[in-house]
């Protein structure tokens, strides 16, 4: 602590007890001394001669050979006891002479905010004496005090010093009120760093863990849906196990990775998906094996820290360029006794969202019903029969039934499980001061609604801190994760996904007559002549896809304080896992009777060395210096074997051995960045901070000529509130700036230079070669560079009622790495190439009220908004458009200049000035346009709402999100049409289907679509994407949380310290949208290719229940 | 700082050296395999109406319904064939002692270039596969007259280069194990084949190409016969692409009553090998019939093979599992040979130059000669394509050559011989069409089909050309004015 080292004092005191030395270093500079009297022996004589001597310097003096030591909280000497030291000398003189001449009766009692939440650590001292306490980790004190006259001042860092009168109580609860003058809220920052608040530059939001525990998702990315300003997190329909979608601040990289930095506790984890993503065009086992982050049980979760700004990068690097989302996890605290905590939850889920069809027409083509079984099955899609009366016809397996609706909500109600998923976790924690632990095992065990599907993850932590004397500390924390996935769903196209046939079988069928997917001779049942559209009981009957990951997560750090206000700090961590996978085509599946093979293991890994030196001191009168340095060693390694067959000789034994091809491919991808780093902190007085931070990177990716990169950046906050004189009605406010740069690398290994492989087995025992990347390389690749700057400020008005937290930014990536199509006749098909620029500017707003607050009742309610605005400003030369991905059945996401990220093109009918259809005489169908642009893919506009009500022992906690302006191309809606599901597709149906417009020659033009050609022109719209776009946008009710605390009365006998049960539910209701055959927000792959939809797994709504106790 | 960074960037899985040979292998390989099925099965052989199919989505051939295949040549090719090509010209360019590589790969690369040509016109020639040596990432088109002149030019001077006293690419000649020799005949046969292409368009320059191959000497024994030959393993890009394409696109399950895409052999086509009592007929269809225990055997009576109708209406039809289907031990055995360029070919090329007057020669033999090899040649297959000398005696004596008949009744004589000698190879087979306007077809017309019901004379340039080369794809789709739809012609293709 910079003040005790810049304070000094002169004593010359010889023969007096302690406390006098405490009281003569108090009149001499700020500070105050707190200690419990019963264990820090005040009375203790002692002698102290010195001049001009440091603070700091005079209470090791004082303290040497005790058990004694001192903390140093801003401008409060905390004294505490070493219990390590317990032998030492002069612990304790005379405690019983004590009790008896000072102390008179005892008093407890709990110290809480205005809402209720303890605060621990707040001291609570008997004034005009040294007897003092400090509040425990559950907000609750007893301390003795003199007699009924004495008076309490309790103080606690952000909140309002009060003094309390005990009279005769013998309990008493003392409510604390923030304050402005002692505000100073510690966020958490890069590096696991604690800062004041009022000193950040720039916009950061923190979340309690407790906000992803209650009503929880099974990954914990997809939790901060809504909570957050300017976090656009998207859950995927990919069933539980699947990965995450966040995007702060908007897309900054053409085709790089935009998704945020993850960290844990200081150091950053891995987020890779095991062999990559599910895709958007998908076939075959299309699955999403999930994400790293995933892998955090919510549980473990103490707060999450959103840094949204380029200026947390220069403490972690390029990756942080899209924001940092930093987690830090739950630590052991000094208490008597073990503490265990549980928690439990449940919650079962069902499918929500069912397309809107017609039910007049039923199976069938041209008009009519089908006669034989070989017709149902050739029209075993399509809905373009007759009308529905109700007689029996033939269906796909040659029985008769009524020709009557079938609605696709009961095939989907009917076809679906009752989804499931159960949470157990428990903490142990224990400890002293000089060392203590938290050890947390949990297991969640879901089962989707898609049947036979489930995700298991085990997760054991355990988090060591040891304080080893004065001046070394060390903690480390040790994850162990175990996640196994049966059959996960697949997503896209018809193949090996359950939600095809489910949603596009005809309208007269039911699904539960294609079970169980097999013949008895164990072919697959034919419902439709397409055999790749799977039988859907064959996919989760038959089918199997399974995987396993293995997970370490570990770090160590070793801090050292050379002098008090020098530290060095070393970290070493490490994210490991072992995955391996396996997934079979059956035997006799019917588009593929002798099944495939494939497989994957890997093994991936994040390495981190990290070293800094952290110097602190005080210049003249009011300038405080932090300064920084350090370097970093990252290392990413990803090994991995595929291995790929068909056939298998002997059918259902499913073995690699047992196949008729087979690839073996391997894939060993290793990447470094080297860094240095170092940052300068200053504060004048209470209320003008300064920020500035360079680093140094060298990346592995480059060519070593150009393979490293300067970047700095600044940033500034002033406390308006305390420089000058506000009306009262503002209490607080900062105005903040930042202007922040980062440079990055190339993504990917091996980018530089043009290799060749040996086609594996060569070819009839020849070696053959092949090139072997279709990209070409570049080895004059340099850093691309992205600048943030952002503006903003932060109020609390109307006694701390009233939050406002609005900023302003503005985010521009130059010379971004981009895979570059190019003509393919070049040879290849992408170029990588320093030449993209995006820019993203936007604005977040965060508003929190306290709108009531009485005694027993509280409304507390937040609302944030962001609205990002992003263009593509610059591509290769002569080149417009980059794709990012493409739907299955048209619809691509295009990078195009001039235009926001991830644009959605595709065709529509071209029509004539006048707006007239253009018909092509040849086909007799509507004329193609040209490519265009349909809608964009990325909602520009999101929001969400929370509002905590409280009353008595009952909380109930609600949440809305929304998001506007995006678009959806959706495969569902293409598909059902072509199959005359859809309404869209009723007319003509009678008399045929009249067409006019004009030709391309502008005569005018008509005809009429018979009934038996209506299904092949419905079918020809599937050319026209603009038919299935759709608008994206909507408002749902996301999340209810309904609390019910047990009164600690309740409690008491059973030695249970706090127990709550809770109701909740999640995605309960979609409030608004635009689309009536599926749910907006129904993305199936975490890629960058976002506005695309293709039968992922149904929306749920999930209702269930948590139990916490504490004991 | 960066110590260590460079050895990271190495992939151990990767080779940082061309070796020639090996990736002239591979060029060989690619340039044969180039999504056989969608393009020359469904587009070609659904048009030229040896293939059909019921379904809607394959019937980009069949009832001229679908462009969609027709675009997949051009990436597939360039990205693979092409540019292992340049790549193999550039490493061998230097080295003196290495023209025989050189010469051949120059030869291989007009065989790669003439299929893209020909079926899509002008394309990008003299600026393609030069992506990663020049950047050139948007290649110019250059016309196909242009193309044309430049491949016979360089199979002129390769052939012509040939060294028999240097080096060649030994056993990593797929083809004839380096022998200089027959590589020579193998570039005046491609010679052959693209001056006679030029009939219609300049009848001069024609004649003066087709006169020089001749010279030069063109495959004509089965012994020169240019062929791959693949083995029946467990890797896949060691298989018969034809078959591996036939197999996986269609034909998989010959237990299931239904094909993938719907498809058969087409009704003109097995109606004119029964009508001219052809015995390549047993060598290369068959039907599958039910055995009685419920179990599908291959049966390749002649009386009971039957080819569907193109543009049947979208339905299949009650009868499907009768129509006819390749042969699984020839056609789709993963182990039979790949022709490339036949004497049966050559043969009937001469006869064309004789009937034209271009040639001396007895027009007859050439073609009975080309007749016979035709149908030698399907011993290559295996023991089920054997067609016994007397079969294929009485084939001729049924079906003589019109050696009394006019010019135009001999070219349809020839060209409908040629449609059933190049069965597979569909890109010649719908070259000479084209050019010949033989076999003489008619068009069908399907509701909703893409070319007014002609049969579709040009494939149609992929989407990601007119985006991503724009400025050169717009140039050369307004210099040939035929638009880019499969109603296109290319420059050759005039009446």
């Amino acid at each position: 602590n910079g003040y005790s080292q810049e304070t000094k004092v002169s004593l010359e005191l010889e023969n007096v007890e302690m406390r006098k030395v405490f009281e003569t270093i108090e009149s001499q500079t700020d500070f105050k001394f707190f200690y419990n009297n019963k264990k820090i022996d005040a009375d203790r004589v002692v002698s102290i001669d010195v001049f001009e001597t440091p603070v700091s310097e005079v209470l090791k003096m004082l303290f040497k050979d005790t058990a004694i030591y001192s903390v140093v909280r801003k401008k409060q000497i905390i004294l505490k006891v070493n219990p390590l030291k317990i032998e030492a000398p002069l612990l304790l003189q005379n405690s019983e002479d004590i009790e008896e001449e000072i102390l008179q009766r005892s008093i407890s009692g709990t110290v809480t905010d205005t809402g209720g939440l303890p605060l621990p650590g707040a001291n609570i001292v008997e004034k005009g004496t040294l007897n003092g306490v400090t509040v425990d980790f559950d907000g609750n004190f007893s301390m003795d005090i003199a007699n009924d006259e004495a008076i309490l001042v309790v103080s606690y860092i952000g909140f309002a010093t009060k003094e309390v009168s005990v009279g005769g109580q013998s309990t008493i609860n003392i409510v604390l009120q923030e304050s402005a003058a002692g505000l100073d809220e510690v966020v958490v920052t890069a590096l696991g760093v604690k800062r004041s608040e009022k000193a950040l530059a720039y916009s950061v939001s923190e979340v309690g863990g407790d906000k992803f525990s209650e009503a929880r998702e099974s990954n914990v990315a997809n939790a901060l849906t809504g909570k957050i300003a300017g976090v656009n997190a998207t859950g995927l329909a990919t069933g539980p196990g699947g990965s995450s979608r966040v995007i702060i601040r908007g897309n900054g990289s053409l085709s790089g990775d935009n998704q945020p930095l993850y960290v844990v506790n200081g150091m950053p984890i891995d987020n890779s998906i095991p062999g990559g993503g599910s895709s958007t065009g998908g076939q075959g086992i299309n699955v999403d094996r999930g994400d790293g982050i995933a892998g955090i049980n919510p549980d473990d979760i103490e707060t999450i820290s959103v840094l949204k700004g380029g200026a947390a990068a220069a403490l972690y690097g390029s990756r942080a360029a899209n924001g940092v989302i930093l987690i830090t996890t739950k630590k052991g605290t000094a208490q008597k006794g073990i503490g265990v905590e549980y928690n439990g939850n449940i919650v079962f889920e069902t499918p929500s969202m069912f397309p809107d069809y017609q039910y007049k027409y039923g199976a069938g083509s041209n008009g009519v019903k089908p006669t034989t079984q070989d017709q149902a099955i050739e029209w075993g899609r399509l809905s373009f029969g007759a009308p529905m009366d109700g007689t029996p016809v033939i269906q796909f397996d040659g029985v008769e039934r009524p020709y009557s609706p079938v609605k696709v909500k009961d095939n989907i109600k009917n076809f679906y499980d009752v989804g499931s998923t159960f949470v157990n976790t428990v903490a142990f924690t224990g400890g002293s001061e000089a060392m203590n632990f938290r050890l947390s095992v949990s297991n969640m065990d879901a089962h989707s609604v898609v049947p036979n599907s489930s995700f298991n993850r085990k997760t054991a932590n355990l988090s060591l801190s040891a304080q080893l004397g004065e001046r070394l500390s060390i903690d480390g924390v040790a994850q162990y994760n175990i996640e196994e996935a049966r059959n996960r769903p697949g997503t896209g196209y018809a193949d090996y996904n359950s939600a095809w046939a489910t949603h596009l079988v005809s309208n007269t069928v039911d699904v539960r007559n294609m079970a169980p997917g097999y013949n008895p001779d164990g072919s697959e049942i034919l419902w439709n002549p397409v055999n790749i559209a799977n039988n859907p009981y064959w996919v989760v009957n038959k089918y199997q896809n399974d995987d396993k990951k293995n997970r370490f997560i570990g770090q160590v750090n070793i801090h050292y304080n050379i002098l008090d206000n020098l530290s060095v700090r070393g970290t070493v961590s490490e994210d490991f896992y072992n995955f391996e996978y396996k997934g079979i085509t059956p035997s006799y599946t019917a588009f593929r009777p002798g099944g495939s093979y494939e497989s994957l293991r890997s093994d991936v890994s994040e390495t981190n060395l990290l070293l800094t030196i952290d110097y602190n001191t005080k210049l003249f009168q009011d300038l405080s210096v932090n300064a920084m340095f350090g370097g970093n060693q990252q290392r990413n390694i990803n090994n991995s074997t595929a291995i790929n067959g068909q056939q298998f000789t002997i059918p259902e034994y499913y073995s690699y051995t047992n196949l008729g091809t087979l690839t073996t491919t391997p894939n060993n991808r290793r990447t470094g960045v080297n860094s240095l780093f170092g940052s300068v902190d200053l504060g004048y007085k209470d209320f003008l901070y300064l920020t500035l931070t360079g680093r140094e990177d060298w990346f592995s990716t480059l060519s070593p000529e150009n393979n490293n990169i300067f970047y700095p950046s600044i940033g500034g906050s002033f406390l308006l509130s305390e420089a000058v004189e506000l009306p009262k009605t503002f209490n607080y406010v900062k105005l903040r700036s930042s202007w922040a740069q980062v440079g990055g690398g190339a993504p990917d290994p091996y980018l530089i230079n043009q290799t060749y492989g040996i086609v594996q087995g060569g070819h009839n025992g020849r070696p053959v070669q092949e090139i072997s990347s279709s990209l070409v390389t570049n080895p004059d690749l340099r850093p691309y560079t992205s600048t943030t700057y952002e503006v903003g400020f932060n109020a609390k008005l109307l006694d701390y009622r009233l939050g406002v937290d609005l900023t302003f930014y503005d985010r521009t990536t130059t010379d971004d790495i981009v895979q570059t199509d190019i003509s393919t006749a070049s040879g290849y098909s992408r170029a990588l190439l320093n030449v993209g620029k995006v820019s993203n500017r936007g604005v977040e707003l965060l508003l929190t009220g306290s709108l009531i607050r009485t005694d027993n009742f509280k409304w507390d309610a937040s609302y944030n908004m962001a609205y990002n605005k992003s263009e593509i400003k610059k591509l290769t030369e002569g080149l417009n458009t980059v794709q990012i991905g493409s739907g299955i059945g048209g619809g691509s996401i295009q990078n195009v200049v001039g235009r926001p990220y991830g644009t959605i093109w595709g065709y529509r009918m071209a029509t004539n000035d006048s707006g007239q259809t253009i018909f092509d005489p040849n086909s007799g169908y509507e004329l193609r346009s040209e490519i265009m642009e349909l809608g964009q893919g990325v909602p520009p506009l999101i929001m969400g709402l929370t509002n905590e009500f409280r009353y008595k022992d009952f909380s109930l906690n609600i949440l809305l999100d929304g998001k506007f302006g995006n678009s959806m191309f959706s495969n569902l809606a293409q598909y059902s049409h072509r199959f005359g599901l859809t309404k869209a597709t009723l007319p003509g149906r009678e008399n045929g289907l009249p067409l006019s417009g004009v030709d391309t020659q502008g005569n005018p033009y008509e005809r009429v679509v018979p009934v038996e050609e209506l299904d092949t022109y419905y079918d020809n719209h599937k050319r026209y994407t603009d038919i299935f776009v759709y608008d994206g946008s909507f408002v749902k009710l996301r999340e209810v949380v309904l609390t019910y605390t047990l009164p600690q009365k309740a409690l008491d006998f059973l030695k249970i310290q706090s127990a709550s049960v809770s109701l909740v539910g999640r995605n309960l209701a979609i409030l608004y949208k635009n689309t009536d055959l599926f749910d907006p927000e129904s993305s199936y792959t975490n890629g960058n290719a976002q506005g695309l939809e293709a039968f992922g797994v149904p929306r749920t709504r999930n209702i269930g229940m948590g139990l916490n106790i504490k004991f | 700082c960066d110590n260590n960074l460079e050895e990271l960037n190495q992939n151990p899985d990767a080779y940082g050296e061309i070796i020639p040979e090996y990736l002239f292998t591979k060029s060989q390989l690619d340039a044969v395999n180039v999504s056989y099925f969608g393009t020359a099965a469904l587009t070609i052989g659904g048009s030229m109406q040896q293939f059909a199919t019921y379904k809607e989505v394959p019937a980009a051939g069949d009832k001229y319904f679908n462009d969609g295949y027709s675009k997949n040549y051009f990436p597939t090719v360039y990205a693979n064939a092409v540019n292992d090509i340049e790549e193999v010209i550039r490493a061998v360019s230097e080295d003196p002692e290495l023209s025989n590589q050189l010469s051949i790969a120059r030869i291989w690369r007009a065989y790669i270039f003439h299929h893209i040509t020909d079926l899509y016109g002008d394309v990008p020639y003299t600026e393609a596969g030069k992506g990663i040596t020049d950047k050139i990432y948007t290649p110019k088109y250059d016309t196909q007259s242009f193309i044309y002149n430049d491949m016979l030019k360089e199979l002129e001077e390769a052939a012509n280069a040939l060294d028999a006293s240097k080096s060649s690419y030994g056993t990593s000649d797929l083809i004839y194990g380096g022998d200089v020799a027959q590589w020579k005949k193998f570039a005046y046969s491609l010679m052959l084949r693209l001056g006679m292409r030029l009939t219609n368009v300049d009848e001069g320059l024609s004649e003066t190409w087709v006169k020089k191959a001749i010279a030069g000497g063109v495959i004509l024994d089965n012994g020169d016969l240019a062929a791959i030959g693949y083995v029946d393993g467990s890797q896949v890009a060691s298989r018969n692409p034809i078959a591996e394409g036939l197999m996986n696109g269609d034909y998989i399950d010959p237990q299931s009553v239904e094909n993938v895409e719907g498809g058969k052999y087409a009704k003109t086509f097995i109606d004119h090998l029964k009508d001219t009592g052809d015995p390549r007929l047993n060598a290369i269809s068959v039907v599958w019939v039910d055995n009685g225990s419920g179990l599908y055997v291959a049966d390749t009576t002649t009386a009971i093979q039957k080819g569907m109708q193109n543009a049947e209406f979208n339905n299949r039809p009650a009868d499907f599992p009768t129509y006819s289907e390749p042969h699984p031990q020839t056609i789709l055995a993963y182990d039979s040979p790949l022709l490339v360029m036949t004497n049966a070919e050559m043969n009937l090329l001469l006869a064309e130059a004789v009937i034209r007057g271009w040639h001396t020669g007895d027009a007859t033999t050439l073609y009975e000669n080309a007749v016979r090899a035709g149908m030698q040649q399907w011993s290559l297959f295996g023991e089920a394509g054997v067609i016994a000398e007397e079969r294929i005696v009485s084939y001729l004596d049924a079906n003589p050559f019109l050696s009394g008949g006019s010019l135009e009744e001999q070219m349809e004589q020839i060209g409908t011989q040629k449609w059933v000698s190049l069965f597979l190879d569909e890109y010649e087979i719908f070259a000479n069409w084209r050019r010949t306007g033989y076999p003489a077809l008619v068009p069908v017309n399907y509701p909703g089909n893409l070319t007014g019901g002609r049969i579709p004379t040009r494939f149609v340039l992929p989407d990601s050309e007119s985006t991503i080369n724009a400025a050169n794809f717009q140039e050369a789709v307004d210099r040939q004015g035929v638009g880019n739809a499969l109603t296109s012609t290319v420059w050759w293709d005039v009446p």
